[in-house]
Protein backbone atom coordinates (compact mmCIF):
# COMPACT_ATOMS: atom_id res chain seq x y z
CA UNK A 1 0.00 0.00 0.00
CA UNK A 2 1.29 3.54 -1.03
CA UNK A 3 0.88 5.80 2.21
CA UNK A 4 2.49 9.08 0.24
CA UNK A 5 1.89 9.24 -3.87
CA UNK A 6 2.58 12.44 -5.35
CA UNK A 7 1.95 12.81 -8.94
CA UNK A 8 3.59 15.50 -11.05
CA UNK A 9 3.57 17.76 -8.22
CA UNK A 10 4.26 21.62 -9.22
CA UNK A 11 4.44 24.13 -6.32
CA UNK A 12 4.89 27.71 -7.21
CA UNK A 13 4.99 30.60 -4.44
CA UNK A 14 4.16 33.81 -5.72
CA UNK A 15 6.47 36.26 -4.17
CA UNK A 16 7.00 39.92 -4.87
CA UNK A 17 10.23 39.48 -6.91
CA UNK A 18 8.50 37.28 -9.35
CA UNK A 19 7.18 33.61 -9.12
CA UNK A 20 9.48 30.65 -7.72
CA UNK A 21 9.35 27.18 -8.65
CA UNK A 22 9.63 24.75 -5.22
CA UNK A 23 8.43 21.78 -6.92
CA UNK A 24 9.02 21.00 -10.55
CA UNK A 25 6.80 17.88 -11.80
CA UNK A 26 7.63 15.36 -9.06
CA UNK A 27 6.66 12.74 -8.47
CA UNK A 28 7.29 10.64 -5.56
CA UNK A 29 5.52 7.49 -4.09
CA UNK A 30 6.60 5.77 -0.74
CA UNK A 31 5.15 2.34 0.36
CA UNK A 32 4.27 1.31 3.75
CA UNK A 33 6.35 0.68 5.58
CA UNK A 34 9.64 2.20 4.49
CA UNK A 35 12.49 3.97 5.96
CA UNK A 36 13.07 7.06 3.69
CA UNK A 37 15.63 10.45 3.43
CA UNK A 38 14.68 13.04 1.35
CA UNK A 39 18.27 15.04 0.53
CA UNK A 40 19.44 17.94 -1.07
CA UNK A 41 21.26 21.34 -0.58
CA UNK A 42 19.21 24.51 0.21
CA UNK A 43 16.59 25.81 -1.45
CA UNK A 44 16.64 22.68 -3.53
CA UNK A 45 12.62 22.03 -2.49
CA UNK A 46 13.47 19.70 0.67
CA UNK A 47 10.84 21.71 2.70
CA UNK A 48 8.26 22.20 0.04
CA UNK A 49 8.27 18.58 -0.45
CA UNK A 50 8.32 17.63 3.37
CA UNK A 51 5.63 20.27 3.90
CA UNK A 52 3.13 18.90 1.19
CA UNK A 53 3.50 15.61 2.71
CA UNK A 54 2.73 16.71 6.07
CA UNK A 55 -0.44 18.29 4.56
CA UNK A 56 0.92 21.91 6.16
CA UNK A 57 0.76 23.22 2.62
CA UNK A 58 -1.35 22.25 -0.85
CA UNK A 59 0.49 21.95 -4.46
CA UNK A 60 -0.08 24.15 -7.38
CA UNK A 61 -0.36 21.56 -9.36
CA UNK A 62 -0.32 17.65 -9.33
CA UNK A 63 -2.32 15.03 -7.18
CA UNK A 64 -1.39 14.65 -3.74
CA UNK A 65 -2.66 11.33 -1.73
CA UNK A 66 -1.46 10.62 2.06
CA UNK A 67 -2.78 7.65 3.35
CA UNK A 68 -5.19 7.06 0.55
CA UNK A 69 -6.80 10.25 0.99
CA UNK A 70 -6.22 12.52 -1.89
CA UNK A 71 -5.43 16.15 0.12
CA UNK A 72 -6.06 18.41 -3.04
CA UNK A 73 -8.89 20.90 -2.85
CA UNK A 74 -9.26 19.76 1.08
CA UNK A 75 -9.73 22.99 3.49
CA UNK A 76 -7.86 24.25 6.62
CA UNK A 77 -9.70 21.77 9.15
CA UNK A 78 -9.86 18.71 7.13
CA UNK A 79 -5.96 18.79 6.39
CA UNK A 80 -5.56 19.81 10.06
CA UNK A 81 -7.33 16.37 10.84
CA UNK A 82 -5.23 14.57 8.45
CA UNK A 83 -2.32 15.91 10.32
CA UNK A 84 -3.21 15.28 13.34
CA UNK A 85 -4.29 11.26 12.84
CA UNK A 86 -2.22 10.58 9.82
CA UNK A 87 1.22 11.99 10.25
CA UNK A 88 3.70 12.46 13.13
CA UNK A 89 6.09 15.13 12.98
CA UNK A 90 9.33 15.60 14.48
CA UNK A 91 11.18 18.86 14.46
CA UNK A 92 14.99 19.72 14.40
CA UNK A 93 14.31 21.97 17.48
CA UNK A 94 12.16 19.39 19.04
CA UNK A 95 9.37 21.82 19.26
CA UNK A 96 7.41 20.26 22.55
CA UNK A 97 5.11 22.73 24.05
CA UNK A 98 6.75 24.62 27.17
CA UNK A 99 3.46 24.60 29.28
CA UNK A 100 3.10 21.28 29.09
CA UNK A 101 5.52 18.42 31.30
CA UNK A 102 6.55 15.70 28.76
CA UNK A 103 4.26 12.84 29.43
CA UNK A 104 1.38 15.76 28.74
CA UNK A 105 3.21 16.68 25.60
CA UNK A 106 2.81 13.05 24.58
CA UNK A 107 -1.00 12.51 25.70
CA UNK A 108 -1.75 15.97 23.81
CA UNK A 109 -2.20 14.62 20.30
CA UNK A 110 -4.23 12.20 21.78
CA UNK A 111 -6.67 14.32 23.71
CA UNK A 112 -7.15 16.64 20.37
CA UNK A 113 -8.12 13.47 19.03
CA UNK A 114 -10.73 13.28 21.83
CA UNK A 115 -10.00 9.75 22.46
CA UNK A 116 -9.96 7.84 25.73
CA UNK A 117 -7.28 6.35 27.82
CA UNK A 118 -4.48 9.02 26.98
CA UNK A 119 -3.28 8.31 30.27
CA UNK A 120 -2.47 5.04 29.99
CA UNK A 121 -1.32 5.03 26.29
CA UNK A 122 0.91 8.11 27.00
CA UNK A 123 2.88 6.67 29.93
CA UNK A 124 3.59 3.30 27.66
CA UNK A 125 4.82 5.67 24.54
CA UNK A 126 6.93 7.63 27.27
CA UNK A 127 8.16 3.78 28.17
CA UNK A 128 8.92 3.55 24.76
CA UNK A 129 11.20 6.09 24.13
CA UNK A 130 12.90 5.26 26.90
CA UNK A 131 12.01 7.61 29.53
CA UNK A 132 11.05 6.81 33.06
CA UNK A 133 8.18 8.33 34.40
CA UNK A 134 9.68 10.80 37.20
CA UNK A 135 11.30 12.47 33.94
CA UNK A 136 7.90 12.30 32.38
CA UNK A 137 6.85 14.87 34.99
CA UNK A 138 9.18 17.40 33.77
CA UNK A 139 8.64 20.39 31.40
CA UNK A 140 10.63 20.46 28.41
CA UNK A 141 13.37 22.77 29.41
CA UNK A 142 14.39 20.42 32.05
CA UNK A 143 15.52 17.95 29.63
CA UNK A 144 18.46 17.21 27.80
CA UNK A 145 18.12 17.41 23.59
CA UNK A 146 17.93 13.75 23.45
CA UNK A 147 15.60 13.53 25.61
CA UNK A 148 13.48 16.04 24.37
CA UNK A 149 13.93 14.67 20.89
CA UNK A 150 12.83 11.08 22.37
CA UNK A 151 9.71 12.62 23.74
CA UNK A 152 9.04 14.31 20.67
CA UNK A 153 9.17 10.91 18.93
CA UNK A 154 6.73 9.77 21.03
CA UNK A 155 4.16 12.73 20.63
CA UNK A 156 4.51 11.55 16.76
CA UNK A 157 3.58 7.99 17.43
CA UNK A 158 0.34 9.34 19.99
CA UNK A 159 -2.36 9.07 17.06
CA UNK A 160 -0.62 5.63 15.51
CA UNK A 161 0.04 7.78 12.33
CA UNK A 162 0.63 6.25 9.01
CA UNK A 163 3.66 8.34 8.57
CA UNK A 164 6.25 9.92 10.98
CA UNK A 165 8.03 13.37 9.24
CA UNK A 166 11.40 14.34 10.59
CA UNK A 167 12.72 17.71 9.54
CA UNK A 168 16.39 17.47 10.47
CA UNK A 169 15.67 15.05 13.61
CA UNK A 170 19.50 15.21 14.49
CA UNK A 171 20.26 18.53 13.37
CA UNK A 172 20.43 20.14 17.17
CA UNK A 173 22.47 16.81 18.75
CA UNK A 174 25.74 15.69 19.34
CA UNK A 175 27.16 12.77 17.17
CA UNK A 176 26.22 10.12 20.04
CA UNK A 177 22.97 11.41 20.82
CA UNK A 178 22.07 11.26 17.48
CA UNK A 179 23.26 8.19 16.89
CA UNK A 180 20.51 6.85 19.69
CA UNK A 181 17.83 9.01 18.10
CA UNK A 182 18.28 7.25 14.98
CA UNK A 183 18.35 4.16 16.35
CA UNK A 184 15.10 5.12 17.92
CA UNK A 185 13.84 5.79 14.46
CA UNK A 186 15.06 2.69 13.03
CA UNK A 187 13.42 0.99 15.82
CA UNK A 188 10.19 2.68 15.04
CA UNK A 189 10.39 1.66 11.53
CA UNK A 190 10.99 -2.08 12.08
CA UNK A 191 7.74 -1.89 14.29
CA UNK A 192 5.81 -0.82 10.76
CA UNK A 193 5.77 2.64 11.05
CA UNK A 194 7.14 4.67 7.89
CA UNK A 195 9.87 7.64 8.60
CA UNK A 196 10.66 9.94 6.36
CA UNK A 197 13.93 11.95 7.32
CA UNK A 198 14.76 14.86 5.75
CA UNK A 199 18.42 15.46 6.33
CA UNK A 200 21.47 17.28 4.16
CA UNK A 201 23.55 14.48 6.34
CA UNK A 202 24.59 11.67 4.76
CA UNK A 203 25.32 9.53 7.96
CA UNK A 204 20.94 10.19 8.65
CA UNK A 205 20.43 8.77 5.20
CA UNK A 206 22.53 5.77 5.59
CA UNK A 207 20.19 4.43 8.39
CA UNK A 208 17.36 4.47 5.81
CA UNK A 209 16.69 2.33 3.56
CA UNK A 210 15.67 4.95 0.40
CA UNK A 211 17.17 8.55 -0.57
CA UNK A 212 15.42 10.70 -2.52
CA UNK A 213 17.48 13.87 -3.62
CA UNK A 214 16.25 16.65 -4.46
CA UNK A 215 17.97 19.37 -7.09
CA UNK A 216 16.52 22.72 -7.76
CA UNK A 217 12.73 21.74 -7.39
CA UNK A 218 12.87 17.83 -9.07
CA UNK A 219 13.58 14.53 -7.72
CA UNK A 220 17.26 13.77 -9.39
CA UNK A 221 17.73 10.49 -8.79
CA UNK A 222 17.29 7.59 -6.58
CA UNK A 223 20.07 5.77 -4.61
CA UNK A 224 19.20 2.67 -2.70
CA UNK A 225 21.86 1.88 0.15
CA UNK A 226 21.03 -1.47 1.88
CA UNK A 227 22.70 -0.81 5.17
CA UNK B 1 -11.37 21.13 28.68
CA UNK B 2 -7.68 21.45 27.33
CA UNK B 3 -7.44 24.57 26.14
CA UNK B 4 -8.72 26.42 29.21
CA UNK B 5 -5.40 24.13 30.73
CA UNK B 6 -3.04 25.84 28.06
CA UNK B 7 -5.07 29.48 29.01
CA UNK B 8 -4.09 29.42 32.84
CA UNK B 9 -0.52 28.13 32.17
CA UNK B 10 0.17 30.73 29.26
CA UNK B 11 -1.20 33.25 31.99
CA UNK B 12 1.07 31.72 34.57
CA UNK B 13 4.35 31.80 32.75
CA UNK B 14 4.17 35.51 32.24
CA UNK B 15 3.06 36.16 36.29
CA UNK B 16 4.09 39.94 36.15
CA UNK B 17 2.55 40.79 32.80
CA UNK B 18 -0.52 38.88 33.90
CA UNK B 19 -1.26 40.44 37.15
CA UNK B 20 -0.34 44.05 35.58
CA UNK B 21 -3.41 43.38 33.20
CA UNK B 22 -5.89 42.53 35.62
CA UNK B 23 -4.76 45.35 37.58
CA UNK B 24 -6.32 47.57 34.47
CA UNK B 25 -9.51 45.43 34.41
CA UNK B 26 -9.78 45.58 38.23
CA UNK B 27 -9.41 49.75 38.71
CA UNK B 28 -12.09 49.99 35.51
CA UNK B 29 -14.32 47.52 37.41
CA UNK B 30 -13.67 49.10 41.03
CA UNK B 31 -14.46 53.03 39.18
CA UNK B 32 -17.67 51.55 37.93
CA UNK B 33 -18.78 49.77 41.03
CA UNK B 34 -17.94 52.34 43.33
CA UNK B 35 -19.40 54.99 41.03
CA UNK B 36 -22.56 53.04 39.87
CA UNK B 37 -23.14 52.58 43.67
CA UNK B 38 -22.40 56.34 44.65
CA UNK B 39 -24.89 57.29 42.19
CA UNK B 40 -27.61 55.21 42.91
CA UNK B 41 -27.05 55.84 46.57
CA UNK B 42 -27.60 59.57 45.86
CA UNK B 43 -30.40 59.26 43.59
CA UNK B 44 -32.05 57.07 46.39
CA UNK B 45 -31.20 59.35 49.36
CA UNK B 46 -32.50 62.45 47.29
CA UNK B 47 -35.72 60.42 46.40
CA UNK B 48 -36.39 59.44 50.41
CA UNK B 49 -36.10 63.04 51.14
CA UNK B 50 -38.35 64.19 48.70
CA UNK B 51 -42.01 63.14 48.60
CA UNK B 52 -42.61 62.38 44.61
CA UNK B 53 -46.51 61.84 44.02
CA UNK B 54 -46.62 61.99 40.27
CA UNK B 55 -50.18 61.81 40.10
CA UNK B 56 -50.96 65.08 41.31
CA UNK B 57 -51.17 69.17 40.17
CA UNK B 58 -50.86 71.60 42.24
CA UNK B 59 -52.64 75.03 40.89
CA UNK B 60 -51.07 78.15 42.27
CA UNK B 61 -52.42 81.78 41.26
CA UNK B 62 -51.13 83.42 38.53
CA UNK B 63 -48.64 86.31 39.84
CA UNK B 64 -49.26 85.90 43.28
CA UNK B 65 -52.60 86.46 45.67
CA UNK B 66 -54.54 83.77 45.72
CA UNK B 67 -57.19 81.64 44.47
CA UNK B 68 -60.45 82.63 45.07
CA UNK B 69 -63.51 80.21 46.21
CA UNK B 70 -65.43 80.17 42.90
CA UNK B 71 -62.12 79.32 40.83
CA UNK B 72 -61.79 76.88 43.99
CA UNK B 73 -65.16 75.10 42.61
CA UNK B 74 -64.73 75.38 38.81
CA UNK B 75 -61.36 73.31 39.49
CA UNK B 76 -63.03 71.12 41.38
CA UNK B 77 -65.47 70.26 38.68
CA UNK B 78 -62.98 68.97 36.71
CA UNK B 79 -61.23 67.34 39.45
CA UNK B 80 -60.91 66.01 43.13
CA UNK B 81 -59.32 69.04 44.37
CA UNK B 82 -57.73 70.10 47.68
CA UNK B 83 -57.52 73.69 48.56
CA UNK B 84 -55.07 74.49 51.15
CA UNK B 85 -54.60 77.97 53.02
CA UNK B 86 -50.97 78.47 54.35
CA UNK B 87 -49.45 81.34 56.45
CA UNK B 88 -45.75 81.15 58.19
CA UNK B 89 -46.18 82.62 61.90
CA UNK B 90 -44.06 83.14 65.22
CA UNK B 91 -45.50 79.46 67.23
CA UNK B 92 -44.52 78.52 70.72
CA UNK B 93 -43.60 75.07 71.14
CA UNK B 94 -42.63 73.69 74.66
CA UNK B 95 -41.53 77.10 75.55
CA UNK B 96 -40.00 77.50 72.61
CA UNK B 97 -40.51 80.35 70.00
CA UNK B 98 -40.07 79.75 66.50
CA UNK B 99 -40.93 80.21 62.91
CA UNK B 100 -43.61 77.58 61.48
CA UNK B 101 -45.22 76.58 58.39
CA UNK B 102 -48.91 76.71 58.80
CA UNK B 103 -51.33 74.90 56.92
CA UNK B 104 -55.26 75.18 56.83
CA UNK B 105 -56.96 72.47 55.60
CA UNK B 106 -60.75 70.98 55.24
CA UNK B 107 -60.30 68.34 58.41
CA UNK B 108 -61.88 65.52 55.15
CA UNK B 109 -58.47 66.27 53.37
CA UNK B 110 -56.10 65.70 55.33
CA UNK B 111 -56.05 61.84 55.04
CA UNK B 112 -55.38 62.30 51.66
CA UNK B 113 -52.52 63.82 51.64
CA UNK B 114 -50.93 62.66 55.07
CA UNK B 115 -50.54 59.78 57.11
CA UNK B 116 -50.47 59.82 61.20
CA UNK B 117 -47.74 58.73 63.26
CA UNK B 118 -49.04 59.09 66.62
CA UNK B 119 -53.00 60.13 67.82
CA UNK B 120 -55.87 61.23 65.68
CA UNK B 121 -56.82 63.26 62.65
CA UNK B 122 -58.61 66.63 63.10
CA UNK B 123 -61.85 66.29 63.48
CA UNK B 124 -64.47 68.52 61.23
CA UNK B 125 -63.57 72.12 62.49
CA UNK B 126 -61.68 71.37 65.25
CA UNK B 127 -59.92 73.73 66.90
CA UNK B 128 -56.81 71.75 67.76
CA UNK B 129 -54.05 70.99 65.35
CA UNK B 130 -51.14 68.10 64.20
CA UNK B 131 -47.72 68.55 64.04
CA UNK B 132 -45.00 67.40 61.48
CA UNK B 133 -42.58 64.60 62.50
CA UNK B 134 -39.31 66.98 62.45
CA UNK B 135 -41.43 69.50 64.56
CA UNK B 136 -42.24 67.03 67.22
CA UNK B 137 -38.83 65.68 67.09
CA UNK B 138 -37.17 68.32 67.42
CA UNK B 139 -39.05 70.35 69.90
CA UNK B 140 -39.98 67.07 72.13
CA UNK B 141 -43.82 67.09 71.39
CA UNK B 142 -46.22 64.73 72.43
CA UNK B 143 -49.77 64.21 71.78
CA UNK B 144 -51.96 66.37 74.56
CA UNK B 145 -49.45 69.16 74.59
CA UNK B 146 -50.99 72.72 73.21
CA UNK B 147 -48.75 75.05 70.85
CA UNK B 148 -49.11 78.66 70.80
CA UNK B 149 -49.95 80.43 67.72
CA UNK B 150 -50.79 84.00 67.88
CA UNK B 151 -53.55 84.20 70.90
CA UNK B 152 -54.62 80.47 70.23
CA UNK B 153 -53.54 76.89 71.95
CA UNK B 154 -54.45 74.73 70.03
CA UNK B 155 -53.99 70.84 71.48
CA UNK B 156 -52.00 68.38 69.51
CA UNK B 157 -54.09 65.59 69.10
CA UNK B 158 -51.58 63.82 66.30
CA UNK B 159 -48.16 63.34 65.20
CA UNK B 160 -47.84 62.71 61.08
CA UNK B 161 -45.97 60.27 59.50
CA UNK B 162 -42.22 62.20 58.04
CA UNK B 163 -43.09 62.61 54.24
CA UNK B 164 -40.00 64.59 52.91
CA UNK B 165 -40.12 67.53 51.08
CA UNK B 166 -43.14 67.73 48.86
CA UNK B 167 -44.46 70.75 46.01
CA UNK B 168 -47.69 70.22 46.65
CA UNK B 169 -46.76 70.56 50.80
CA UNK B 170 -44.16 69.74 53.60
CA UNK B 171 -45.46 69.03 56.74
CA UNK B 172 -42.91 67.92 58.35
CA UNK B 173 -41.85 71.20 59.53
CA UNK B 174 -45.15 72.26 60.17
CA UNK B 175 -48.32 72.62 62.16
CA UNK B 176 -51.57 71.70 59.90
CA UNK B 177 -55.09 73.06 61.44
CA UNK B 178 -58.43 73.03 60.24
CA UNK B 179 -60.06 75.67 57.72
CA UNK B 180 -62.37 76.49 60.44
CA UNK B 181 -59.03 77.55 62.76
CA UNK B 182 -57.08 79.08 60.03
CA UNK B 183 -59.80 81.42 59.28
CA UNK B 184 -60.25 82.62 63.13
CA UNK B 185 -56.78 83.04 62.93
CA UNK B 186 -55.68 85.05 59.49
CA UNK B 187 -57.56 86.94 57.59
CA UNK B 188 -58.73 83.83 54.63
CA UNK B 189 -61.25 86.06 52.67
CA UNK B 190 -59.07 86.27 49.95
CA UNK B 191 -58.88 82.90 48.97
CA UNK B 192 -56.51 79.97 48.44
CA UNK B 193 -52.51 79.81 48.56
CA UNK B 194 -53.03 76.74 46.65
CA UNK B 195 -54.96 73.96 45.46
CA UNK B 196 -53.80 70.00 45.01
CA UNK B 197 -55.29 68.03 42.46
CA UNK B 198 -55.32 64.59 42.35
CA UNK B 199 -55.81 63.30 39.66
CA UNK B 200 -56.48 59.05 39.34
CA UNK B 201 -55.21 57.75 36.73
CA UNK B 202 -51.70 59.12 35.99
CA UNK B 203 -51.85 58.79 32.04
CA UNK B 204 -54.85 61.24 32.80
CA UNK B 205 -52.29 64.19 34.06
CA UNK B 206 -51.59 66.37 31.33
CA UNK B 207 -55.46 66.25 30.34
CA UNK B 208 -56.51 66.97 33.76
CA UNK B 209 -54.59 69.81 33.28
CA UNK B 210 -54.98 70.88 29.78
CA UNK B 211 -58.71 71.50 30.96
CA UNK B 212 -57.92 73.08 34.22
CA UNK B 213 -55.97 76.08 32.68
CA UNK B 214 -59.02 76.22 29.74
CA UNK B 215 -61.47 76.53 32.19
CA UNK B 216 -59.48 79.29 34.47
CA UNK B 217 -57.16 81.10 32.11
CA UNK B 218 -60.10 81.62 29.21
CA UNK B 219 -59.84 85.32 29.86
CA UNK B 220 -56.80 86.36 31.28
CA UNK B 221 -53.72 84.06 33.03
CA UNK B 222 -55.10 83.47 36.55
CA UNK B 223 -53.69 80.40 37.63
CA UNK B 224 -50.08 78.43 37.17
CA UNK B 225 -50.64 74.59 36.84
CA UNK B 226 -47.49 72.90 38.10
CA UNK B 227 -47.38 69.13 37.21
CA UNK B 228 -45.44 67.11 39.08
CA UNK B 229 -45.22 64.47 37.07
CA UNK B 230 -42.64 66.75 34.75
CA UNK B 231 -40.68 67.28 38.13
CA UNK B 232 -40.01 64.05 39.31
CA UNK B 233 -39.44 63.09 35.52
CA UNK B 234 -37.03 66.13 35.52
CA UNK B 235 -35.18 64.99 38.97
CA UNK B 236 -35.16 61.37 37.55
CA UNK B 237 -33.64 62.32 34.39
CA UNK B 238 -30.96 65.03 35.96
CA UNK B 239 -30.04 61.68 38.81
CA UNK B 240 -29.63 59.23 35.37
CA UNK B 241 -27.61 61.90 34.01
CA UNK B 242 -25.27 61.71 37.05
CA UNK B 243 -25.00 58.17 36.28
CA UNK B 244 -24.62 57.91 33.42
CA UNK B 245 -21.86 60.49 33.79
CA UNK B 246 -20.23 58.46 36.45
CA UNK B 247 -20.57 55.34 34.51
CA UNK B 248 -18.80 57.22 32.06
CA UNK B 249 -15.99 57.81 33.99
CA UNK B 250 -15.62 54.73 34.71
CA UNK B 251 -16.25 53.26 31.33
CA UNK B 252 -13.20 55.19 30.43
CA UNK B 253 -11.01 53.75 32.72
CA UNK B 254 -12.37 49.96 31.23
CA UNK B 255 -11.43 51.26 27.89
CA UNK B 256 -7.69 52.23 28.95
CA UNK B 257 -7.82 48.80 30.52
CA UNK B 258 -8.93 47.12 27.17
CA UNK B 259 -6.51 48.49 25.26
CA UNK B 260 -3.85 47.17 27.95
CA UNK B 261 -5.45 43.78 27.18
CA UNK B 262 -5.64 44.06 24.04
CA UNK B 263 -1.29 44.97 23.95
CA UNK B 264 -0.77 42.29 26.44
CA UNK B 265 -2.26 39.58 23.99
CA UNK B 266 -0.74 40.69 20.90
CA UNK B 267 2.40 40.87 22.40
CA UNK B 268 1.97 36.72 23.15
CA UNK B 269 0.11 36.31 20.25
CA UNK B 270 3.75 37.41 18.51
CA UNK B 271 5.95 35.35 21.04
CA UNK B 272 4.16 32.24 20.61
CA UNK B 273 4.09 32.52 16.81
CA UNK B 274 5.94 29.18 17.05
CA UNK B 275 4.40 27.78 19.23
CA UNK B 276 1.42 28.42 17.43
CA UNK B 277 2.85 27.00 14.36
CA UNK B 278 3.86 23.25 16.27
CA UNK B 279 0.49 23.53 17.78
CA UNK B 280 -1.35 23.84 14.08
CA UNK B 281 0.98 20.99 12.72
CA UNK B 282 0.68 18.40 14.99
CA UNK B 283 -3.23 18.90 14.92
CA UNK B 284 -4.86 21.68 16.81
CA UNK B 285 -7.91 23.34 15.02
CA UNK B 286 -7.93 27.17 13.94
CA UNK B 287 -10.66 27.29 17.05
CA UNK B 288 -8.79 25.31 19.30
CA UNK B 289 -6.18 28.04 18.76
CA UNK B 290 -8.63 30.93 19.06
CA UNK B 291 -10.52 29.38 22.19
CA UNK B 292 -6.87 29.42 23.92
CA UNK B 293 -6.57 32.58 23.56
CA UNK B 294 -9.92 34.09 24.68
CA UNK B 295 -10.32 31.80 27.51
CA UNK B 296 -6.80 33.46 28.40
CA UNK B 297 -8.65 36.84 27.90
CA UNK B 298 -11.68 35.69 29.65
CA UNK B 299 -9.59 34.06 32.47
CA UNK B 300 -7.87 37.98 33.07
CA UNK B 301 -11.58 39.55 32.81
CA UNK B 302 -13.13 37.42 35.14
CA UNK B 303 -10.18 37.67 37.98
CA UNK B 304 -10.20 41.39 36.98
CA UNK B 305 -14.03 42.07 37.18
CA UNK B 306 -14.39 40.08 40.34
CA UNK B 307 -11.54 41.74 42.48
CA UNK B 308 -12.48 45.00 40.83
CA UNK B 309 -16.37 44.40 42.01
CA UNK B 310 -15.28 43.49 45.81
CA UNK B 311 -12.94 46.36 46.13
CA UNK B 312 -15.83 48.99 44.29
CA UNK B 313 -18.46 47.73 46.74
CA UNK B 314 -15.92 48.16 49.31
CA UNK B 315 -15.43 51.94 48.25
CA UNK B 316 -18.94 52.04 47.86
CA UNK B 317 -19.43 51.07 51.62
CA UNK B 318 -16.99 53.31 52.46
CA UNK B 319 -18.84 56.44 50.84
CA UNK B 320 -21.91 56.08 51.72
CA UNK B 321 -20.48 55.20 55.27
CA UNK B 322 -18.34 58.40 55.07
CA UNK B 323 -21.04 61.06 53.35
CA UNK B 324 -24.34 59.76 53.17
CA UNK B 325 -24.17 58.12 56.80
CA UNK B 326 -26.32 55.28 55.89
CA UNK B 327 -25.68 52.15 54.53
CA UNK B 328 -28.80 50.71 53.74
CA UNK B 329 -28.33 51.83 50.28
CA UNK B 330 -25.49 49.70 49.73
CA UNK B 331 -27.73 46.73 49.64
CA UNK B 332 -30.41 47.57 47.53
CA UNK B 333 -31.51 45.86 44.89
CA UNK B 334 -30.19 48.42 42.54
CA UNK B 335 -27.28 49.46 43.97
CA UNK B 336 -26.38 45.66 43.73
CA UNK B 337 -26.97 45.66 39.99
CA UNK B 338 -23.70 47.74 39.64
CA UNK B 339 -21.60 44.84 41.42
CA UNK B 340 -22.86 42.62 38.47
CA UNK B 341 -22.88 45.20 35.99
CA UNK B 342 -19.26 46.27 36.80
CA UNK B 343 -17.88 41.86 36.53
CA UNK B 344 -20.02 41.91 33.52
CA UNK B 345 -18.32 44.81 31.84
CA UNK B 346 -14.66 43.89 33.10
CA UNK B 347 -15.34 40.25 31.43
CA UNK B 348 -17.13 41.93 28.24
CA UNK B 349 -14.33 44.36 27.83
CA UNK B 350 -11.20 41.96 28.89
CA UNK B 351 -12.90 39.41 26.12
CA UNK B 352 -13.78 41.88 23.37
CA UNK B 353 -9.79 43.18 23.17
CA UNK B 354 -8.97 39.27 23.30
CA UNK B 355 -11.27 39.11 19.97
CA UNK B 356 -8.58 40.60 17.66
CA UNK B 357 -5.65 38.65 19.10
CA UNK B 358 -7.16 35.42 19.41
CA UNK B 359 -8.55 35.59 15.24
CA UNK B 360 -5.14 36.76 14.40
CA UNK B 361 -3.63 33.64 15.66
CA UNK B 362 -5.49 31.48 14.71
CA UNK B 363 -5.41 32.69 11.24
CA UNK B 364 -1.91 32.17 11.14
CA UNK B 365 -0.40 29.68 8.77
CA UNK B 366 1.14 26.76 10.34
CA UNK B 367 4.37 26.53 7.93
CA UNK B 368 4.97 30.28 8.10
CA UNK B 369 4.67 30.19 11.99
CA UNK B 370 6.98 27.13 12.16
CA UNK B 371 9.07 29.11 10.52
CA UNK B 372 8.99 31.95 12.65
CA UNK B 373 12.23 32.23 15.31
Amino acid sequence: MKVVELVEVTKVYELPRGSVKALDNVSVSIEAGGFISIMGPSGSGKTTLLNIIGCLDTPTRGRVAIGGENINGLGDDQLTRLRRDKIGFVFQQFNLIPTLTALENIQYPIILKGLNGHEKKGKELLESVGIDEKLGENKPNELSGGEQQRVAIARALANDPDIILADEPTGNLDTKTSKDILVLLKETNERGKTIIVVTHDPLVADYTSRTFRLVDGRVEDKVRNFK
Amino acid sequence: MIFFKFAKRNLARHKFRSVLAVIGIVIGVLAITALGILGNSVRLAASEQLCMIGNELVVFPYGGGTISEDDFERIEKVADAIPVRSSVDKVILNGESTLVMIYGMRSKDIPKLMEKEDGQFLKHGSLNCLVGSRLADNYELRVGERASIESQKPRIVGILKERGIGFDISPDNAIIISDKMFSSLYDSSTGYNSVIVKVDNIEDVEEVREEIEDRLNKKEEVVMVMELKMIVEGIKELFNTISVFLLGIGAISLLVAGVSILNVMMMSTVERTKEIGVMRAIGTSRSGILRMFLFESLILGAFGGVIGAILGFGAGFLVDVLILKEVSYLFAPSSIFYVFLGIAFGIGTSVLSGLYPAWRASKLKPIEALRYE
